[in-house]
């Protein structure tokens, strides 16, 4: 098979890939704080909250983690519409990849909360400190510390992921590039090039989420800590 | 995550990317013009015994999946009686509605058989053979949406699948104030004309029938003709040989009525006089 590849029609569309790809991030990281917020919360009532909590949240990871993705966004877009929730395509792909990513969230961080010694629990209850206390200054932190390389790895299954909600009319990188290889029939051309922009966006995420750690969980950070990693 | 590792993985991305950009450069040079590409494409289907056809199931009546998940419709059926014209056997290769030319010139069909309407912007990437049927393209929605003309969708949010022939005529006429939005296929542009989440959508009028005689409560009504077209088979720019026996097999079966009987059997109305082209 012989082609002849046609780049320029693709620099002509850049500004729109651009917008393109500007929603793709708006939307990856608008999910992250919600989805990270909502993961908090019901780690903290996973692993600290009362029993029926627990099952609630439980379920509810279960059902998110076990279900697909598209079929999550067709629920929020095509279906709520019937019970009278009916939102724009982009805060619905906001609050399907928020939902989605929560789930995901959830089990990691509970995963880390879980990985905190017990003895240091004690310890703070042993000072006095309440439950939420605990959690917040003695917990949270060493738990994060521990998971964060794995949430980095699921923020860019999420911005990666995104490339869905183009099927619910959300204009982000893969639809308007679609939009375009349907228009000017150039899908070679157009679909390498987003390729190489997703690229770009997930090594980019990757170097930011790295530094934030860096700036977060290493910088001054004792010396003498170093034979906990 | 390591700082190394984070350097490492980005320049590894870095790397593939130039890697392939080089590629691709080395296939621009030695390329050569597309019109010798695709030389003998007939002969092949007949020694192989074997011609590929895109089928598009979203799309009723022209390609719909029947009760065992099979695909069917006009356009099936004509791709049918194409393998059976030629003597071969009939490999059906599934696309979306955005797929039907990117497949047929990547080469993975050898001819599009999937409600394509002849346009000046598809003819300038495939070559059609003469039409095989006619549509009608419409805006419809629901009773309680008051279009009447292009005029009156100002300020509605209309839905359309991309890569149709609505997406190619709806935006023109459609006035600055309506908010277009687009779908990757047929069945979610309905889905989201029945759940209101569009106030109407551009389709082929089967399409729009199909729905409302489906749907009963969703009361949906063609609001307006857009445009009539006329659609045909499309082959690869440069398989002039494939173009010819398409061109000859329209003659033939418009001549003894067997286009005219499929159309008529899935849409259920007489197929219109068809131009020469």
């Amino acid at each position: 098979m012989k082609y002849v590849f046609q780049f320029g029609i693709v620099w002509d569309h850049l500004p729109q890939l651009i917008n393109g790809a500007w929603l793709t991030l708006r939307l990856s990281f608008g999910a992250f704080a919600l989805g990270f917020a909502l993961a908090l919360l019901l780690a903290f009532l996973r692993t600290s909250g009362p029993k029926p909590a627990r099952v609630a949240v439980a379920a509810y990871v279960e059902v998110i983690r076990n279900t697909p993705f598209l079929v999550q966004l067709f629920i929020i877009y095509f279906s709520l519409p019937a019970i009278g929730i009916r939102m724009e395509a982009v805060t619905a792909a906001l609050i399907g990849m928020s939902i989605n990513f929560s789930g995901y969230a959830t089990e990691i961080v509970r995963s880390g909360i879980e990985s905190v010694p017990r003895s240091q629990i004690e310890a703070g209850q042993s000072m006095g400190f309440d439950r939420m206390q605990i959690f917040r200054h003695i917990v949270l932190f060493p738990a994060l510390r521990t998971v964060y390389p794995a949430l980095a790895s699921q923020f860019i299954l999420l911005m990666l992921g995104s490339s869905i909600v183009a099927a619910i009319s959300a204009e982000e990188l893969t639809a308007v590039t679609n939009s375009l290889q349907s228009t000017t029939f150039r899908s070679f051309e157009f679909y390498f090039v987003a390729t190489g922009m997703y690229l770009a966006m997930a090594l980019g995420a990757r170097l930011l989420l790295h530094a934030f750690y860096w700036a977060v969980f290493e910088r001054g950070r004792p010396a003498a800590a170093g034979w906990a990693r | 995550m390591k700082r190394r590792e984070m350097i490492g993985a980005a320049m590894t991305g870095a790397a593939g990317l130039a890697a392939a950009a080089a590629i691709v450069n080395t296939a621009q040079a030695q390329t050569p013009p597309p019109a010798v590409a695709g030389v003998g494409t007939l002969d092949r289907i007949i020694k192989d015994k074997k011609i590929r056809v895109t089928a598009e199931v979203t799309s009723p009546p022209f390609g719909i999946l029947d009760r065992s998940n099979q695909p069917d419709g006009s356009e099936i059926a004509t791709a049918r009686q194409l393998a059976k014209d030629l003597g071969v056997e009939l490999e059906l290769v599934q696309v979306t509605a955005p797929q039907r030319i990117p497949a047929l010139l990547a080469g993975r069909a050898d001819v599009a058989i999937s409600s394509l309407s002849i346009t000046f912007d598809r003819a300038k990437t495939v070559m059609f053979a003469p039409p095989h049927g006619a549509l009608s393209i419409v805006i419809a929605g629901a009773k309680r949406v008051n279009i009447k003309s292009a005029s009156d969708m100002a300020g509605k949010k209309i839905g359309l699948t991309r890569a149709t022939l609505e997406e190619a005529t709806v935006p023109g006429i459609a006035p600055s104030s309506a908010q277009i939005v687009f779908f990757d296929d047929i069945a979610a542009t309905l889905q989201a004309m029945i759940s209101g989440q569009v106030d109407a959508a551009g389709m082929s009028a089967f399409a729009a029938k199909s729905v409302a005689d489906r749907n009963p409560k969703a009361e949906i009504e063609n609001k307006f003709t857009v445009r009539t077209a006329y659609y045909g088979a499309a082959v690869r720019p440069g398989d002039f040989d494939l173009l010819q026996f398409l061109r000859t097999w329209v003659f033939l079966n418009k001549h003894n009525g067997v286009l005219a009987s499929i159309y008529q059997k899935y849409t259920e109305v007489p197929l219109v006089e068809l131009p020469v082209m």
